[in-house]
């Protein structure tokens, strides 16, 4: 019975970080802060900008547009904050479902690509890139389709 | 031995003296039999000991536990105020998207660099040794 009780207000008090760590928690805990600057892009504007007749997002090499369509949430933080630095370091991505896809460093950079999903479908990317003074955290939600996904990383990276 | 029929002719006085001419038999752990008894019948009647502080805390420290956790679950569903776009107009949200887009292929050049420099790298004992072999 004791094990129990302590079994359960352990599951109960580890499952709140199961859905803490959204981008839409994160943009809400820092957008207030000094020194931070956001961008919040919600779905209703995605459905607009999915409607702009001269859509056309791209480098003139790779074509994002099936993939702005298909999103549902851009948060972008921009920290020059040396405390907010720190704390998007340790949590800026829980273990709420993201695998990590690559991360590199160079000096004191450091960028991590994490994405979440299933064999279908992507419905998570997180940019989290650490260049000391600034933290720059990207976090894009939606249903992007997971092979137009993959196609466009993979060109991005063969470029 | 007496038998039932010859005690009950004998008088008192007489059953008095006959009593106390014989020799009375007490087994022998009698005392040891008594003694446990009495043991395991105050063992039996005894109040229950209370349990130690230490045993008991686990239980309202669960519960306190329990309820934090609740707190948090809730709190974290309850949706807070709706999030207001940084942009009203469409064609800004846009050109912050592609701006953001730009960025993240700029985040992914630079592992793709690095990728790049360490099969650069990974490669050269593979040339020398294709160098040396066809010597």
């Amino acid at each position: 019975m004791k094990r129990i009780m302590i079994a359960i207000a352990a599951v109960l008090l580890l499952a709140p970080c199961a859905f803490a760590q959204s981008g839409e928690r994160i943009y809400r805990k820092y957008a207030d802060a000094d020194n931070v600057s956001v961008v919040y892009i919600s779905p209703s504007m995605f459905r607009i900008i999915g409607r702009l007749p001269d859509l056309d997002v791209g480098d003139g090499q790779i074509d994002f547009t099936p993939i702005v369509r298909s999103l549902t949430g851009l948060y972008v933080i921009d920290s020059e904050n040396p405390s907010v630095n720190d704390d998007l370091r340790r949590s800026a991505v829980g273990n709420d479902g993201y695998e990590l896809l690559m991360e590199a460093r160079e000096d004191k950079d450091v960028v991590r690509i994490y994405a979440k999903g299933n064999e279908q479908v992507v419905n998570g990317f997180i940019v989290f890139a650490d260049e000391g003074d600034e933290v720059r955290y990207i976090c894009l939600e939606g249903r992007m389709p997971r092979d137009e996904f993959d196609r466009l990383l993979s060109e991005q990276m063969r470029d | 031995m007496k038998t039932p029929e010859e005690i009950g002719r004998m008088s008192p006085e007489q059953l008095e003296a006959e009593s106390a001419a014989q020799e009375a038999c007490v087994p022998q752990d009698l005392e040891r039999r008594i003694m446990e008894t009495l043991a395991a019948d105050e063992i039996a009647s005894a109040v229950p000991a209370r349990r130690p502080f230490r045993q008991t805390l686990w239980l309202p420290l669960s519960a306190v536990a329990a309820a934090a956790a609740l707190f948090l679950i809730f709190r974290s569903a309850t949706p807070g105020r709706p999030l207001r776009d940084t942009y009203d107009d469409p064609y800004l949200a846009y050109a912050e998207v592609e701006k953001t887009f730009r960025t993240i292929s700029d985040k992914l050049s630079t592992g793709t660099k690095l990728v790049r420099q360490a099969r650069e790298t990974a490669g050269k004992p593979r040339e020398i040794l294709d160098k040396t072999q066809s010597r």
